[in-house]
């Protein structure tokens, strides 16, 4: 009893306190009063790549809110990854009187962290690394890797219609990141969960853009490994054009690339960065201060996947193989129904019957790297989103980097 | 009737500003076209360019401090540039020697730093700087004078090597490279800011004044000096207007080349001290062009110092003003600031030509005696 009396005075001296503090304040602010900034790698005016997939997220998510672009949108483009640089654009995004800021490049990461303590009363929101704090500084990234599984399994549905059990990754780094390799091994686990026997041939860039060898690489792999499916973790189209040229297929990325090469394309794993942008002015909004931000944000990391739409498949091309619609989207509905993920002690396998039904049947099995160690042992839970966004560094069985 | 062009004796002082003054407007108003055509209005968008977007700007304290960052490298690089530019050696590897500059003050910083005291840190990094970006500078002067390479090409091609040594510095997380943060999971830059920082005069309760910009401006008057009234000035000038005078006046001339040479890199090896040491990291692109800007900012300003310091002063209210200004107007990309500076370079040498020469009508038969 005499817990429960103080645990009610300290309640009451808590709402007396907060009421006192704050007793005018209201906690949403206006949707037309907030100000949106963003600080981008390459012009706000590109047409295709990275800052563009990110500037189009921004305006798309505006538009949803009933945002003014014109007069309620601040961007300061072609920053490079440099400290001072990205302070400078921070001090006039907020010099502008921005509510919140986004810094889309990684390596703007140390000059977000210091300007969240310089200001306070600002919301920063950095895309892809992994710095923050409780109050007004988070950051945001996707799980690739689902999209990845899904557009791997139609990637193994083509080899197997082909018979050619070669499949081609042109991949910007291999295992010196998380994000190339957990791309990578996702897609492989989702070939193989059609085609047991396939093999994933990955070639590296050592570079996130590079045109030229984006399109030799792909060549490389069809001409020397014989590989009849090319799919890629880097900027342009130019593997899947590649692969349409030497007449085999792909699986495209950040973009639904079926206008690049209509003959080839199967489907793409997507981002759809609105869906972010949206979730951050919509709690911007409702925080009423910045403080609040990342408690009504409820993470101070953002990890959408398939279940908030921020990663998809892009619509199935006509060269896609009997079944992979059924495949796909069963494989979809149970990873967004949170029934099962791709990093699991748990393999799915998929069966393709005559009519066109993919049939899926869940079977425990040791998930190995390709060096034979057991990384999560037979019927064990998905691994951490830490390690998948940080500290995978190896290849499952069955990729091999050449 | 036709019109010829004639030379001018002399161009009075209130002519050859009314001359830029001009080529300035006339640049303004074509990029006034430009933003009427997307549909931006060319007033409200000047009026944000000059006034840096600091009318109304609760920080705007911090608008002129960024300013002055920008100014410092640039205005010193200028006179240095102009130093190799009055002796005719076209040093356009000023890029290259700040960079050679700014990764020797950072190793300075984070090798010597944790044991000596801030301002002998300081004091260290610019002299290695200088020591760095002089004998950088020097390679191509003493080519120069051995083989008769040509220096153009000569500094140049460094500089790509000095920023593929940058590149290869920043992307190469191994345990020998100091540069780079150890915790972090890609390759980033580590901070020194606590090991060699510059100090700051505090002025009023916000802004401060870093001291390297009162060392810029008193050097820049010590090159003004030396220029005008030293020997060693001197020599520069007559080197600079014909090699063969210089040698029959008993100079040494290839002395003097490589002095100068030595000078203007170590200069510019200062100046990127002084970037490094306020900013307090490394980055791939810790020049901010600087060593381009540069030569164009020493050639508007006509290699006279104080004109330098003006027009650099110019050139980054240009360059502040447009990102502030294209932050407004989702519109307009920063691009437009490179086209605006562009068009006020070419209208600049325009109005040059019409400084030294003046066209005249000439009807048939009638000579012209001016």
């Amino acid at each position: 009893m005499k817990k429960i009396i103080a645990l009610v005075v300290a309640v009451l001296t808590i709402m007396t306190f907060v009421g006192c503090t704050t007793p005018t304040e209201n906690p949403s602010k206006d949707a037309s009063d907030l100000k949106v900034g963003a600080i981008y790698i390459n012009s706000k005016n590109d047409t295709a790549g990275y800052t563009f997939a990110h500037h189009n997220g921004i305006v798309t998510a505006m538009k949803a809110l009933n945002l003014n672009v014109d007069t309620q949108l601040f961007i300061v483009d072609e920053v490079p990854e440099d400290k001072a640089q990205v302070l400078a654009a921070v001090d006039t995004l907020v010099g502008k009187g921005v509510d919140i800021i986004f810094g889309i490049s990684f390596g703007y990461i140390d000059a977000m962290e210091e300007a969240s303590k310089t200001y306070p009363e600002v919301i920063f929101s950095h895309g892809t690394g992994y710095k923050s704090n409780e109050t007004n500084f988070n950051n945001y990234f996707g799980r690739a890797y689902q999209a990845r599984y899904l557009a791997g399994i139609a990637a193994g549905l083509k080899s197997l219609e082909t018979g050619n059990n070669n499949i081609g990754y042109v991949a910007a780094y291999g295992t010196e990141y998380a994000e190339t390799a957990s791309g990578i091994n996702g897609f492989a686990l989702g070939v193989q969960a059609v085609n047991p026997n396939a093999k994933l041939h990955v070639k590296k860039l050592g570079a996130w853009a590079d045109e030229v060898n984006e399109s030799a690489f792909a060549k490389e792999l069809i001409n020397s490994f014989g590989c009849g499916v090319i799919t890629q973790h880097c900027d342009s189209a130019q593997p899947q054009i590649a692969a349409q040229n030497a007449n085999v297929f792909g699986c495209g990325y950040n973009s639904d690339m079926t206008a690049d090469a209509p003959e080839a394309h199967l489907t793409a794993a997507i981002w759809n960065w609105n869906v972010y942008y949206q979730t951050a002015m919509e709690a911007a909004i409702a925080c009423g201060t910045a403080d609040k931000f990342v408690e009504t944000m409820g993470s101070s990391a953002y990890y959408g996947g398939l279940k908030e739409g921020f990663v998809d498949v892009s619509p199935l091309s006509k060269n896609c193989a009997k079944g992979t619609e059924s495949a796909i989207s069963q494989v979809k509905n149970i990873i967004v129904n949170g029934e099962w993920d791709v990093f699991s002690g748990e393999k799915l396998t998929i069966t393709v019957g005559e009519d066109g039904t993919a049939t899926i049947t869940k079977n425990a099995a040791d998930l190995k790297d390709n060096a034979g160690n057991v990384i999560v042992a037979a019927g064990g839970a998905s691994v951490a989103d830490g390690v998948i966004t940080g500290t995978m560094n190896y290849y499952v069985a069955g990729v091999e980097e050449v | 009737m036709g019109f010829h062009i004639v030379k001018r004796d002399i161009c009075p002082l209130w002519k050859r500003c009314c001359f830029y003054l001009a080529a300035i407007v006339a640049a303004l108003f074509i990029g006034a076209l430009v933003l009427l055509a997307i549909g931006v209005d060319p007033l409200e968008y000047y009026y944000q360019m000059f006034t840096m977007g600091m009318v109304g700007n609760r920080i705007a304290y911090k608008t002129v401090m960024n300013y002055l960052r920008d100014f410092v490298p640039l205005a010193l690089t200028s006179v240095a540039l102009s130093l190799a530019f009055k002796m005719r050696f076209w040093n356009i590897g000023g890029e290259g020697q700040f960079i050679i500059g700014s990764i020797t003050a950072s190793a300075v910083a984070f090798l010597l730093g944790p044991s000596l005291p801030m301002w002998l840190t300081v004091i260290l990094m610019c002299i290695f700087a200088m020591l760095a970006a002089g004998l950088y500078g020097l390679i191509a002067g003493f080519l120069k004078i051995r083989f008769g390479t040509n220096e153009t090409l000569m500094t140049l091609m460094l500089n790509y090597v000095a920023l593929y040594i940058l590149y290869f510095i920043g992307e190469t997380k191994e345990s020998w490279n100091f540069f780079l943060q150890e915790g972090s999971l890609r390759p980033v830059f580590e901070s020194f800011a606590s090991l060699g920082s510059f100090p700051s005069i505090p002025i009023g309760d916000k802004f401060q004044l870093n001291i390297c910009v009162i060392l810029t401006l008193l050097i820049g008057v010590g090159i003004y000096v030396y220029l005008k009234y030293s020997k060693q000035g001197y020599e520069i000038s007559v080197v600079g207007d014909s090699m063969g005078t210089a040698h029959y006046a008993g100079m040494k001339v290839k002395r003097i080349i490589l002095r100068t040479v030595f000078l203007s890199a170590a200069l510019i090896g200062l100046a990127a001290a002084f970037k490094v040491g306020t900013v307090g990291v490394l980055s791939t692109s810790i020049t901010n062009d600087v060593g381009w800007t540069g030569i164009i900012v020493a050639w508007l300003a006509q290699l006279s110092t104080p004109m330098i310091f003006v027009v650099a002063a110019l050139i980054c209210v240009l360059q502040t003003g447009s990102i502030t200004a294209a932050a407004t107007f989702s519109k307009v990309d920063s691009s437009f600031a490179n086209m605006l500076q562009g068009a006020i370079l070419f209208l600049i040498l325009a109005a040059e030509f019409l400084v030294r020469f003046k066209i005249v009508r000439v009807k048939k038969g009638e000579k012209t005696n001016e």
